[in-house]
């Protein structure tokens, strides 16, 4: 066990010190300051795009624009950009090293390779929560800093929700949660395909390329696509907006939950299963 | 032959003004009593079922000052119809001048015998098309009223009166309205998996209501004008 808290320890320290990891980070709170200071500025504007059709006939009173409303449009938009950010650390985990040769020393190790592969997408994984950690920071905290608190305006297809500003923390708390399930779905494809091919880019563009084209066929109302949705890991990425419905859709909550969850367990099944028979020739 | 249309026409016009002057006299009764009422203030409990919009019901506190300042404070988000029926009635009907008012017909409503008053705006060029009042006969209350505007089209106003029923003060008001659901940009809704709906059902016109309960009220208090224009 020791062996392997050093490994992983090694590999998180490895993750953490590339260079690209930080161009997550910078994504992000380059995102999201942008995005605030846009609202800051234009906020109202910004919202006549949906309020207008209401304004019409009612008088819209409270605060509309605060940090709460800020933080679920920057996490709207940047569930798209979250997974590539993912995907660009955890693409090259073991592609990186099997290229450039160093994965010879680490399987010299008397550890397993098991052991190795769960160590390096755990290391993913935490690198996800760090993420999350600082889209958390940028997108609540520094919205309510800037913005103050307030009733959320849920935005979706079927209108809107307004959710009371009291009854908001413990959604946000399990919205994260639903969010670091859905990368951690990307981080696991990712291993799995970093486990597959013997060069560092081949995986990242592999994963953006899988989410692209499961996020299309999302989006195209074809009843042929109909009966595979249900089952693409890209249509339960976004179940946390439905936090922010009234009343919860609390079954198919749990079912995205369930589906996320079983394709951690297959991708990271498949990782442990090839690279336990992988040949390292580079 | 001659005389016969001469008689129902004069019948006709003593019956038209019959109508006005018995409007005219609902109006002043109730003017009157709006009239005893200089400010109040009350607690105030909303439901609303507005299409397209989840909303949960609040609480806030209702603060009124003649002839028409009128504000909610609330902690939240919630809406109200632009043409606030609660605080243009007082004053649309006070303006006497500005409208002229027949009786289009009797109803009973609630057990009660109401006049219907039509109230009809003698210039063109303001927002208010039609008026129509539902006045209970016996205790000169308005306990319904459909305003017709320009741009909000017409909204329907159900009054329940209780304790302040003297002051025209109503427990509760219902708002009923007709609106077109809103349809969110998919830029701002971000719901890549939902099926677009048919454009049938998008432009159709549905219904919805805002109910306002009113306790605690404070009639003639005299409270200070800065809560109308404070900010939150």
């Amino acid at each position: 066990m020791q062996e392997f808290i050093a490994i992983l320890k090694n590999e998180i320290i490895k993750t953490i010190r590339r260079p690209r990891s930080f161009i997550g980070f910078a994504v992000i709170s380059f995102i999201c300051l942008m995005l605030q200071f846009a609202f800051l500025h234009d906020g109202k504007e910004i919202l006549a795009f949906v309020t207008q059709q209401l304004e019409g006939l009612f008088d819209m009173q409270g605060k509309l624009v605060n940090g709460n409303l800020i933080c679920f449009i920057v996490l709207q938009t940047l569930i798209v950009q979250m997974p590539l950010l993912v995907a660009l650390v955890t693409g090259d985990l073991v592609s990186g090293e099997t290229s450039s040769g160093t994965i010879r020393f680490l399987l010299t190790r008397p550890a397993s390779r098991t052991k190795i592969v769960i160590a390096k997408w755990l290391a993913g994984i935490f690198y996800t929560v760090l993420l999350l950690i600082v889209l958390g920071v940028f997108a609540l905290l520094v919205s309510h800093m800037m913005f103050g608190n307030g009733d959320l305006m849920a935005m979706n297809s079927e209108g809107m929700a307004i959710i009371r500003a009291d009854d908001i923390v413990w959604r946000w708390a399990c919205a994260f949660g639903i969010a670091f399930l859905a990368l951690s779905v990307v981080a696991s494809l990712a291993t799995m395909l970093s486990c597959m091919m013997d060069n560092s880019i081949t995986p990242i563009v592999s994963v953006m390329a899988i989410i692209i084209v499961f996020t299309i066929i999302g989006m195209f109302d074809i009843p042929s696509f109909d009966l595979i949705k249900p089952f693409l890991f890209t249509t339960h990425m976004i179940s946390w907006r439905s936090l922010f419905e009234d009343p919860i859709p609390t079954g198919n909550i749990i079912f995205s939950c369930v589906v996320l969850f079983a394709h951690i367990i297959l991708f990271i099944g498949v990782s442990v299963f090839i690279f336990n028979r992988k040949d390292i020739t580079t | 032959m001659k005389k016969i249309i001469l008689g129902i026409a004069i019948c006709l016009s003593q019956f038209a003004s019959f109508a006005g002057n018995e409007a005219q006299g609902l109006i002043s009764q109730v003017n009157k009593k709006f009239s005893s009422v200089a400010d109040y203030t009350a607690q105030v409990n909303m439901k609303f079922d507005v299409p397209g919009v989840k909303m949960n019901q609040m609480r806030g506190k209702v603060f009124f000052k003649k002839p028409n300042k009128f504000r909610i404070k609330a902690k939240g988000i919630f809406f109200l119809p632009k043409q606030n029926p609660i605080q243009n009635i007082a004053a649309l009907l006070l303006d006497t001048t500005s409208y002229t008012s027949v009786i289009s017909g009797y109803e009973a409503m609630d057990g009660k015998q109401c006049a219907i008053v039509n109230i009809i705006p003698l210039k063109s060029d303001g927002e208010l098309i039609l008026g129509k009042f539902w006045i209970d006969k016996s205790e000169v209350l308005v306990l319904k009223s459909q305003i017709t505007t320009k741009g909000n089209g017409t909204i329907e106003t159900r009054n329940i009166y209780g304790i302040k029923r003297k002051y025209a003060l109503p427990d509760q008001i219902v708002l009923n309205f007709e609106m077109k659901k809103i349809k969110m940009p998919k830029m701002m809704s971000v719901d890549l998996n939902k099926k677009s709906k048919a454009k049938s059902d998008e432009d159709k016109k549905e219904s919805g209501s805002i109910t306002l309960n009113f306790s605690d009220y404070q009639v003639n208090s005299k409270f200070s004008d800065e809560v109308f224009t404070e900010t939150e």
